[in-house]
């Protein structure tokens, strides 16, 4: 994968790889303001694409009414893309320090 | 989901969605954000305002869901990659619009005879389209294609049965232009009446001699 990690795309994934698995909403709420709950199943669905993260239709407790929520949590995939994102762009800090 | 019990918030957004989105964008985008909607309202219990804001709330981000979807290229990631990622609902909404808005910049130059042609060449293309739904053609399909052109900006290559809706697609054709040019008016009802004779004699000839010259990919007699 040579394109960059997007911005809304990093952050999901740090904080799945922190604190996660979270539903969708529980990640707007986290990102304070970062994440629209209008998009942010979007950007999931993208991610999900991409290989980066993985989601499970939680199961409806008997008598539930409602629609079963997604949870979501990283893959190994994302884990590793979020390491070496990481490890770029410290190092590239890095060159650039005057 | 009780018919009796209290209704179930979103179910309204729920219709809506199927009518404008996938199945996979559905499951992958609407209905959590639903779901969402669901929890917050239940969350809120029954106080007024908390209710109110939770709604609110979801709605905004149902319509920016909705408004989202069509820019969603990887919604069918397994299709091939023309397929358009979104349902005919949207292509006809967008197509709809952008022949509304082009009536609207180009129709007061042009004067108020093409706006009759416009409405007539809809009802034709209306009745055209009901036909054809009730009564699929029955043509039979070439191998290849006669015309590697395509048929929607090049009249020629138009199939046309000899049916009914080969009749309303020439009376609809013939009116249309008398509408737009009333001149030539007693031309085309004369054209018209000679192009009826003529095929007449072409199906009578045809009629009596079966094996000879009737064309196998076209004109089917009824």
């Amino acid at each position: 994968m040579t394109q960059p990690l997007p911005k809304k795309e990093r952050l999901i994934l740090e904080l799945l790889v922190s604190e996660g698995p979270f539903y969708g909403l529980q990640l707007v709420e986290r990102s304070a303001g970062a994440l629209k709950r209008g998009t942010v199943y979007v950007t999931l669905g993208r991610m999900e694409a991409k290989g980066l993260v993985e989601s499970q239709q939680e199961a409806l407790p008997p008598g539930g009414i409602g629609l079963p929520r997604r949870i979501y949590r990283p893959t190994a995939l994302g884990e590793r893309m979020l390491r070496a994102w990481t490890a770029f762009a410290r190092e590239l800090a890095w060159e650039m320090k005057p | 989901m009780t018919t009796n019990g209290p209704r179930v918030p979103g179910t309204t957004l729920l219709k809506i969605a199927r009518l404008l989105v996938n199945d996979h964008l559905m499951a992958t985008v609407v209905q959590p954000t639903i779901s969402d909607l669901q929890r917050e309202i239940s969350a809120a219990g029954p106080r007024r305002v908390a209710r109110l804001r939770a709604q609110w709330r979801g709605y905004c981000a149902f319509c920016r869901v909705i408004a989202a979807a069509p820019f969603a290229a990887w919604s069918r990631p397994t299709e091939s990659a023309g397929a358009v990622a979104f349902p005919d609902v949207v292509a006809r909404l967008g197509v709809g619009s952008i022949v509304v808005a082009l009536v609207a910049i180009v129709g007061p130059m042009l004067g108020p005879w093409v706006a009759v042609i416009i409405v007539a060449g809809m009802l034709l293309a209306f009745g055209l389209h009901a036909w054809y739904d009730r009564h699929p053609s029955e043509i039979p399909t070439p191998d290849e294609p006669p015309c590697q052109r395509r048929p929607q900006i090049n009249f020629s290559c138009t199939e046309v049965a000899g049916n009914i809706g080969g009749l309303i697609f020439v009376l609809g054709s013939v009116l249309i232009i008398a509408v737009g040019l009333p001149s030539v008016i007693w031309f085309l009802f004369a054209a018209t009446a000679a192009g009826c004779l003529v095929a007449w004699g072409l199906v009578a000839w045809h009629a009596s001699r079966p094996r000879r010259g009737l064309p196998e990919n076209l004109i089917e007699l009824r």
